[in-house]
């Protein structure tokens, strides 16, 4: 499973609508870290997939260590490449959703604090790109307003790292693996 | 006559979308229908240019007079007198009225114009008529812009001697989708596409762009970010965007806009100068009308000269053997209008507040529209910014100049110099979302998000066995969903009876480069990867008229039955 599903371009779809395939519900799988239902192989399979995933440094083309005024550079020049009201006429829904992943990764990287989250979950292998941080969006977009709420949000997010990376080495309860399993199983038949 | 003719369409259908599927770039022109006046720019292949009537104006009176059979408007027609703009038989005002209900104050604040409109206030569409032989003739506010862009159509086609199909309107920013398709079926009544609708400060950003880039060019200037914030008051709307430019991108950071112009100042001078002017005027006879008239023309002509001088001496006889002769000062206006100005400066800062901006960070402060010649405004908008304002712009036709650009930039032209290498990346001016949590609204798309843009949320059933969820969409900023704008409304039936929190509905919206926005709604069940019924794609707006009474016939009819909750984040 791709993490980026519904961001690709689909081929044969009209150039102005979107066909309604469920693309954009497959995405809830790995949105929510916190209900992880995949057994530890999976979780492995996912983060070796990621990696082959590009990152948002990786997309903007600048380094990890690139600036603000060189992410602001990058994000400008692409968005002159990719935005839909300068791309080839045939090509528009491909580049819609090229620019919709540019401007996910510019609006990460050029918020201090969502970088830095970003760039522990990018050190930690778990690559939460582009749909994965869609859910929290709203959430994001309110715990802007309280700064308590920020750091809250980041211990949050640090118990979800380590559950995660728990899960990942296969540290789980007989009971958690029990019912691991059989969602799985049920669901694969 | 060589020139063809051209007829407004029936405002009883609905708009067909003939798109016509020549590849042919074919330049697309810019169209400013403001309030009280409209103009059309068009990228000449070097430069943008504006284009002139046959009176040699490039800034046209927004007015359509419904003189005998056939109606005109101030693209054509010569005015023997101002105060014929006051008979009763001219029609003004109309970006004001667009699409609006009438519950909406800014209708009920439009009731004493010198012509009709009559309120039910029920949530329906005003009734607006112009006098014509002393016959009430009823119009809509679509088919009066309609006849205006018919004109200004013609006078394009004329004057660049090919047909005319592609356009981009300047809006403001405050405008609902609802609004925007009333201003697209205008434009479809008049044989128009609408390539792009820009907001106001936005299309000034674009012009601003490309000014910083010249200025590149001519090694004057830096090719670093700019931060600029643009303020734009008109005579119906106040609209702001914060821009940053670098390369000959715009990139909006954020969008503020209220019906709140030059009307305002005007209508609180009136009942300045008359106080009881609103109940005189209730009646709407042919002599409260022409009352109505001279005072608007002698308020307006005031309020113009109190902009270049200290105080002006107001005499006018209104007729009914009341007269106003009064000296008023600079001071007594702007005491008149406090609310107003107050208003503009929050706007200020709440524009910079979204966009994230520290008043130090500005390099810029753009201050165009007709209302920019008021000292007080211009004052006011120093006194927040503490910069001064920007020089390098015509205050009435930054606006045209800018769809102008854009529509040669959608349109897919290129120029040699590389003077069209510009962009402007738009963001959502209202927030979008649905009903749910009670009688909540929850954005989706927040205010302020960059488009194209896809977002999604996830929500869950209120009741146990509730095989029915009503999606509501709406679109704003207020916390109770009604006092939003609806956009439109689908049902998701035939979810299998479950315990109620059980289902997953992930609703995603969508907007597409061309500000298409469309929700797709799908429901997941616990323990499977495929929907559980067919996915509901609905593009928006669905709501015809009337929607402020629609809003409240759903409620009473289907209460909580149908409701939805957001699914909470889970520790």
């Amino acid at each position: 499973m791709r993490c980026g599903c519904g961001l690709a371009a689909i081929p044969g779809t009209d150039a102005r609508f979107f066909v309604p395939d469920t693309s954009f519900i497959r995405l809830r799988r790995p949105v929510d870290p916190t209900r992880v239902q995949f057994g530890s192989l999976k979780i492995k399979a996912r983060i070796n997939e990621a990696r082959k995933e590009v990152s948002f440094y990786e997309l903007l083309g600048i380094p990890e260590t690139g600036t603000l005024p060189e992410i602001k550079q990058a994000y400008k020049q692409l968005a002159r490449k990719y935005h839909p009201d300068v791309s080839p006429p045939d090509r528009v829904e491909e580049y819609t959703q090229r620019f919709i992943r540019v401007q996910e990764a510019y609006e990460t990287l050029s918020d201090p604090r969502r970088r830095a989250s970003y760039d522990r979950d990018l050190a930690l292998g778990i690559h939460l790109a582009f749909s994965a941080r869609r859910r929290y969006q709203y959430d994001e977009e309110l715990e802007e307003r309280s700064e308590w709420k920020n750091r809250w949000q980041s211990q949050l997010s640090e118990l979800k790292r380590r559950s995660m990376n728990r899960d990942a080495r296969g540290n789980m309860s007989w009971g958690a693996r029990m019912r691991r399993q059989r969602d799985e199983s049920s669901r694969e038949q | 006559m060589a020139e063809p003719a051209y007829t407004v369409a029936s405002d009883g259908e609905t708009t067909g979308e003939e798109k016509s599927s020549s590849s042919f770039p074919e330049i697309a022109i810019g169209v400013d229908i403001g309030t009280s006046q409209c103009s059309v720019a068009v990228w000449n292949g070097s430069q943008v240019e504006l284009l002139k009537n046959t009176r040699n104006q490039k800034l046209m009176r927004s007015y359509v007079t419904f003189k005998d059979e056939i109606p005109s408007g101030g693209v054509s027609n010569q005015l023997s007198h101002e105060h014929e703009l006051f008979s009763g038989a001219a029609i003004f005002n109309m970006k004001r009225l667009v699409g609006r209900v009438d519950t909406d104050p800014v209708v009920h604040a439009s009731k004493n114009l010198p012509f009709l409109v009559q309120t039910l206030d029920i949530g329906v569409r005003p009734f607006i008529a112009a006098l014509v032989n002393n016959v009430w003739r009823s119009t809509t506010p679509e088919e009066v812009l309609a006849i205006f862009l018919v004109e200004l159509r013609v006078m394009a086609e004329v004057q660049l001697k090919r047909p005319i199909r592609n356009v981009v309107l300047s809006i403001p920013v405050s405008f609902s989708r609802f609004q925007l398709t009333r201003i697209q079926r205008a434009c479809a009544m008049a044989g128009l596409h609408v390539l792009r609708l820009m907001p106001e400060p936005t299309a000034v950003a674009l012009l601003y762009a490309q000014q910083q880039q010249q200025m590149i060019h001519d090694n004057m200037g830096s090719g670093s970010e700019k931060i600029a914030l643009i303020f734009n008051m008109g005579a119906g709307y106040c609209d702001l965007a914060v821009t940053a430019t670098a390369g000959g991108v715009a990139q909006i950071k954020a969008l503020a806009g209220s019906a709140t112009g030059g009307e305002d100042l005007l209508q609180n001078m009136m009942r300045h100068l008359l106080p009881d002017s609103e109940n005189l005027f209730l009646g709407h006879g042919i002599n409260e009308i022409k009352l109505m008239g001279l005072l608007r023309v002698a308020t307006q002509d005031a309020i113009h000269k109190l902009s270049s001088q200290d105080n002006v001496q107001i005499d006018v006889d209104l007729g009914n053997g009341s007269r106003i002769c009064k000296v008023v000062n600079r001071e007594e206006f702007e005491e008149v209008n406090r609310n107003i100005f107050e208003k503009c400066e929050s706007l200020i800062i709440q524009c910079l507040h979204d966009a994230k901006v520290e008043v130090d960070d500005l390099t810029d402060v753009i201050v165009v529209g007709g209302c920019s010649y008021i000292p007080k405004i211009r004052d006011l908008v120093k006194h927040v910014c503490k910069i001064e304002v920007y020089k390098g712009m015509n205050p009435l036709e930054a606006a045209v100049c800018g769809a102008a650009l854009e529509g040669a930039v959608a349109s897919g032209i290129s120029d040699p110099f590389g003077s069209l290498d510009l962009l402007t990346i738009q963001a959502t001016p209202l927030g979008i979302g649905i009903r749910a949590n009670g009688n909540r609204f929850v954005p989706i798309i927040p205010r302020n998000t960059t488009m194209p843009a896809r977002k999604e949320l996830i929500f869950t059933t209120v009741n146990d066995n509730q095989t029915e969820v009503l999606i509501v969409v709406y679109e704003g900023e207020t916390e109770k969903a009604e006092e939003n704008h609806l956009l439109g409304y689908f049902k998701i039936m035939g979810i299998p009876p479950v315990p109620k929190g059980v289902p997953e509905i992930n609703v995603c919206m969508d907007i597409d480069a061309s500000n298409v926005l469309r929700v797709l709604a799908g429901v997941i069940l616990p323990g499977s990867q495929q929907p559980a019924v067919p996915v509901m794609e609905v593009r928006m707006p669905t709501v015809d008229d009337g929607h402020g009474w629609c809003a409240e016939a759903l409620h009473r009819s289907y209460g909580s039955t149908l409701d939805l909750v957001t699914v909470q984040k889970k520790i």
